[in-house]
Order: structure tokens, then C-alpha cells, then sequence
């Protein structure tokens, strides 16, 4: 009794970060999505970011069933699941649902806010999908990376006020110069980070 | 103390660290296609990630690991034990360890674990010599951005046939004029009383029969059985591996055979083991000791069932055959020319018990043909048993599961008289 119990309790945890990436995932699918564009393979594009985030979930979900090797003689069955079960875990999902959402960002008139919002859900899907994955304890993770995360945020903050400030000049090498200068921000945080 | 080796490192970028990688990336190339400001900041976090991390990737690093037993019975649980000692390293390293496990190995526990140390149980479910596997070990360090991954060979084990049971003995009716535990037809220094007789000037005192004597007015002692061993020999008939694999013939043959060398070994008897198979007769000469029961089985174990060649024992040097052995065979009977062979040895003189270990028939089919085939291969059975009974080789059944004392009781009870 107490060992179903444990073991029920085994399996909570284990879906927790699951289900989390599933819904971080398709939060910033409808997040970038919104208002939907038919410019550049958008429809295209979000369909390849749903599909991504959708198998990358069924992965996860699917991650602890057993892939039998050398086998002979199975059932057609069996050979059709053990070909969905590999097709299903040789792709790298989660970098195709990324690249898509930025691709599909881009596609979509400026707003600083909304894709500092999108940064913030992206490195929260990818967290997650990472603590799903590991079954590394969720909060060990984000404490130890707590400073980097916060000064991320900052830089996401400050990517987006960056972006919003009016430019300097009519000419197109002020706008350059402000992606430039942001990256020079980002690469000097970087480098003064504390191990 | 598990033996410890250093074992090399392959390093390479997470998933995870990939995955950021590309997050980074995008945002920036974008951000430099599209001149938005704002993409670099998408980019700031995963960049940040990537960047905090700190290289710890030792290119070899230490394991103890330690097979609990590398020869064991069937279905008898064994473990391995593995230990990471990373050394300046201990606790900055996340381990998952994994057992990939050999073919003819069956894991009794998960096969993946996290932590320094792990141990994996598995059994072994049919005899022989198995390769036990691998054991993988995926190292992450504290950021989880680097993944290592390092392999161990593990050493290969040795599953004996489970011994069948047997507490009884076959005794031959003339024993080898050797010292043993068998009680002789002829008199001795036993402890089986055999009789009375008159006393005899050089008679022990302590062997007078009082009572006898008083009776009889004249000094009377007792008399007892020598006690001698007899010469055993298992003679395994490897040629045919009839039924499933757990159950067939071989696996009953040398389950037999085992438990016979345990029981005639238990009783200073010298036991000798000779396997027909594949390729010829392979023999070992008949010995004593608990180390022979070993030296048999690890005989046994190099069995290569198919079709033999034809093996003569006639060929086979005294030692392995030594003249008035007793020879029990384990044998399905279905091979021509071992019967032939055992007809070959009762002819000239050896003592032959056979224990027919077959146990499996034809598939049953609903077709005249087959019914009729089925009938005739039942008779041709029965037609080869009845031929080596007519030659004095008793043959009994043994369906692999009784004891083997169950069978062989007709000629237990009382010794097996040797008609030359």
C-alpha cells in the first residue's frame, strides 16, 4: 500500500515539470502567434512551432518507455511503434518550436515588450523542458542559477527599453547601432558574471 | 574491494546547452538581419546561461566496479556494484549510471540510477557462458551544460545448470578394490555387519560376538562388509536440443548430470564427465573432490549442441572410460549413431544406466500424414528404448522437475548386478 502510495507520488513529481513545459510551450506559441500574420510562411512557421512543441511534450511524456534493442521477428505493430518511438526522440524539437517562435516574432511589426515577454517565456520553456528532462530537483537548479537569471532579465528589460527609445537619427545605421550596442551589453554581462 | 580503473571521458554540449545555444543564436542573427533591438535581449538570457558555466571535464576519471559472483546457478540473483571517484571533483558532478545488460541477462532491478554509486541485480534465467554487459555512466557537470560519457565493460559470467536433486545412489554389485563409503559384497573393515564366524588366531578382541560365543562354546567374531567406492561416469548426450529453451533435453541433461556429480561426489565416489556433441567427445577423467563437481560443470558448459560426427568411444583413452565404471547416460535418444555408440559400450562391458531425458513430441496436426508420422516416430521411440532394455541397459524417464531419486528408485534399493 505504502509502495503504490510512494509510488503514485513518484509519478506526481515526475509530471509536474511535464505538464509545465507543455503549457510554457504552448503559451508562447499562442503569445507570439497573436495577432495571427500571413506574411513570410507564417502559417507554415506556426505550424511547425505547434508540431514541435506537441511532440516535444509527447518525448517527455513517452521519455521513460523502454526502446527494446535487437529484436527479431516483431509484430507489425510492435515495428510500428518502435519506428514512432525513435522518429519521436531523433528530432530535436525543442530547437525547431525556438527557432519557429523567433522567426514568427520577427514576422510581426516591432514590440519591445512582447518579445521581452516572449525571451522571458522562451527561457522559461527551455528550463523546464530541461528539469523535465534531467529529473534534476527544480529548485536546487534555479537557485544555483538565480543571479544569471536575474541579471537575463535585466537585459531583457533593457533589450526592450532599447528598443522603444526613439532613434537617434533618420539614417538605417542608428537602428544598427543600437542592435550593436545592446549585444555589447550582453556580451560585457557576460563576461563580469560571477562563476 | 572492487577493482578501480581509469576510465576515459567523452565531453560534449547538452541538450540543454544546445538548445540555448540555438535560443542565442536566432535571436541575435535575427537581431542583426532586422536591426530590432529587442532580439538581442531575447538572446541576453540564454547567452548568460551558456556563459556562466564554468568547464569542469576531467578526461579520465576513476570507477570501482565489482561483479558480486561470476559463477552462479540458474535464476540465482547476482549484482553489480559501480562507484564514480572523481577525487578534486566529488560532488560537482551529476551521475546516471545505466546497465545495458548482456544478451541471456535478465535485470531484476531498474537499470538506471542516479547518485556516485549504483547497484544493478539481475539473474541469469538459462546455463552457460553469458557476457553480463555494460555499464554507462552519463556525467553532467553543476551546470548541467557539459555532458560526459564514459562506458565500462563488465566481466563475463559463468551460469551453472541448476544441480537436479538426488540423495540416493546407484551402487554397482562389484566395486573397484579401493577405500570408499559403499558397502562391498566382499568382507572388510566396514561397519555393516555381514555375519558370524569361528575365531581365528590375529582376530581382534574387540570384534568377539560374546553372546555367539556362549552359545556355541567356542569364540566367535563378527564379521563386516568392506566399504569401497566405485568409478562414475556422466556420459551427456549434447547432439540434440529438443523443446523450449529452459525445458529442452540439454538443458534436463545437464541439469541431471550436475545433481548426479553432486550426489556420487558426496560419496567419495570418482566421478568423470564425457559430452557427446558437436565436433567429437569431450572427457574428463574421473576424480574426487568438491572441486571436480566445478571442473565437470565447467565442462559441460562448453556444449555445442548440432549434429554430431559420429564420436566412436571405443577411441576414448582409458582414463576417461575406465573399465567397470558405471556410466549414466543423459540422453533424449534421439540420435542413430549415439545409440548405436551405447549399444557399442554395453557390448563391450561397460555398465550403462541411461535417463532419458526427451520430453517434448511432434506438434500435433489434424492431417492423416502427420498423425501417422506422429505414430511412427512414437514407435521408433519406443522401438530404440525396448532394443537397449534387451541388451541389459535399463532406461528410465526423468521429466526434469522430480527428483532424480524418483526414477532411478528401482535400482537404489539394491546394487546393480554386472552381467559381462
Amino acid at each position: 500500500m505504502r509502495g503504490g502510495l510512494a509510488a503514485t507520488a513518484t509519478r506526481t513529481v515526475a509530471a509536474g515539470p511535464r505538464v509545465a513545459a507543455l503549457l510554457l510551450g504552448a503559451a508562447c506559441v499562442a503569445w507570439t502567434a497573436t495577432p495571427l500574420r500571413h506574411i513570410g510562411w507564417a502559417n507554415l512557421t506556426l505550424a511547425a512551432a505547434i508540431v514541435s512543441v506537441a511532440a516535444g511534450a509527447l518525448r517527455l511524456a513517452l521519455s521513460e518507455v523502454p526502446q527494446p534493442e535487437d529484436e527479431y521477428f516483431l509484430s507489425a505493430p510492435v515495428r510500428a511503434w518502435l519506428w514512432f518511438l525513435s522518429a519521436l526522440r531523433l528530432p530535436p524539437w525543442e530547437e525547431i518550436a525556438v527557432v519557429a517562435l523567433v522567426w514568427l516574432e520577427v514576422l510581426h511589426p516591432a514590440r519591445p515588450l512582447h518579445t521581452a515577454a516572449l525571451g522571458a517565456g522562451l527561457a522559461g520553456y527551455l528550463l523546464t523542458v530541461h528539469i523535465a528532462e534531467s529529473g534534476a530537483p527544480a529548485g536546487r537548479l534555479l537557485r544555483g542559477q538565480a543571479k544569471v537569471l536575474a541579471v537575463g532579465a535585466c537585459l531583457l528589460a533593457l533589450g526592450a527599453g532599447a528598443a522603444m527609445l526613439p532613434a537617434a537619427g533618420p539614417g538605417a545605421g542608428s537602428s544598427l547601432l543600437r542592435v550593436l550596442a545592446a549585444a555589447a551589453v550582453t556580451v560585457a554581462a557576460a563576461l563580469v558574471l560571477p562563476a | 574491494m572492487p577493482e578501480r580503473k581509469d576510465v576515459a571521458v567523452h565531453w560534449r554540449l547538452s541538450r540543454h546547452a544546445r538548445r540555448l545555444l540555438t535560443l542565442a543564436a536566432a535571436g541575435l542573427l535575427l537581431a542583426m538581419l532586422t536591426r530590432r533591438a529587442e532580439l538581442v535581449g531575447l538572446a541576453a538570457p540564454a547567452l548568460l546561461l551558456l556563459a556562466a558555466a564554468r568547464p569542469v571535464r576531467p578526461a579520465r576519471i576513476g570507477v570501482r566496479s565489482r561483479v558480486t559472483a561470476t559463477r552462479l546457478y540458474e535464476d540465482e540473483p547476482a549484482a553489480v556494484d559501480v562507484t564514480l571517484e572523481a577525487g578534486d571533483l566529488d560532488g560537482q558532478l551529476d551521475v546516471r549510471w545505466t546497465l545495458h545488460a548482456g544478451r541471456g541477462i535478465d535485470p531484476q532491478s531498474a537499470t538506471s540510477a542516479n547518485g556516485d554509486a549504483a547497484r544493478f541485480t539481475f539473474t541469469v534465467p538459462r546455463w552457460g557462458r553469458r557476457e553480463t554487459g555494460t555499464v554507462e555512466a552519463v556525467l553532467h557537470d553543476r551546470w548541467r551544460l557539459a555532458e560526459g560519457r564514459l562506458s565500462l565493460p563488465l566481466p563475463a559470467i559463468a551460469c551453472y545448470p541448476n544441480p537436479a536433486t538426488q540423495r540416493t545412489r546407484v551402487v554397482l554389485s562389484r566395486l573397484p578394490n579401493r577405500l570408499g563409503e559403499h558397502s562391498a559384497r566382499v568382507p572388510g573393515e566396514g561397519v555393516e555387519f555381514t555375519g558370524v564366524r569361528e575365531y581365528v588366531p590375529g582376530d581382534r578382541q574387540r570384534q568377539i560376538n560374546w553372546p555367539a560365543s556362549t552359545r556355541r562354546g567356542r569364540l566367535q567374531v563378527n564379521t563386516f562388509a568392506a566399504e569401497r567406492s566405485q568409478d562414475v561416469v556422466l556420459l551427456v548426450d549434447a547432439t540434440s536440443d529438443v523443446g523450449e529453451p529452459g525445458s529442452s533435453a540439454l538443458d534436463f541433461g545437464l541439469r541431471g548430470a550436475a545433481g548426479a556429480a553432486h550426489a556420487y561426489l558426496d560419496a567419495r565416489d570418482r566421478v568423470g564427465v564425457i559430452t557427446y556433441q558437436w565436433g567429437g567427445a569431450r572427457w574428463l577423467a574421473p576424480s574426487l573432490g568438491r572441486r571436480q563437481v566445478y571442473r565437470i560443470i565447467d565442462s559441460m558448459l562448453d556444449v555445442d549442441s548440432g549434429w554430431s560426427r559420429g564420436t566412436v568411444f571405443s577411441r576414448l583413452p582409458r582414463a576417461a572410460l575406465p573399465p567397470g565404471a558405471l556410466v549414466v547416460v543423459f540422453s533424449p535418444l534421439l540420435d542413430q549413431r549415439f545409440v548405436e555408440a551405447l549399444r557399442d559400450m554395453r557390448e563391450r562391458g561397460f555398465i550403462l544406466l541411461v535417463v532419458d531425458v526427451l520430453n517434448t513430441e511432434p506438434p500435433r496436426r489434424l492431417r492423416f500424414t502427420d498423425v501417422m508420422a506422429r505414430r511412427i516416430w512414437r514407435m521408433e521411440q519406443q522401438a530404440i528404448r525396448f532394443s537397449l532394455r534387451e541388451l541389459g541397459v535399463p532406461v528410465v524417464h526423468w521429466d526434469g522437475v522430480t527428483p532424480l531419486d524418483l526414477p532411478l528408485a528401482p535400482y537404489m534399493r539394491r546394487p546393480l548386478v554386472v552381467r559381462r
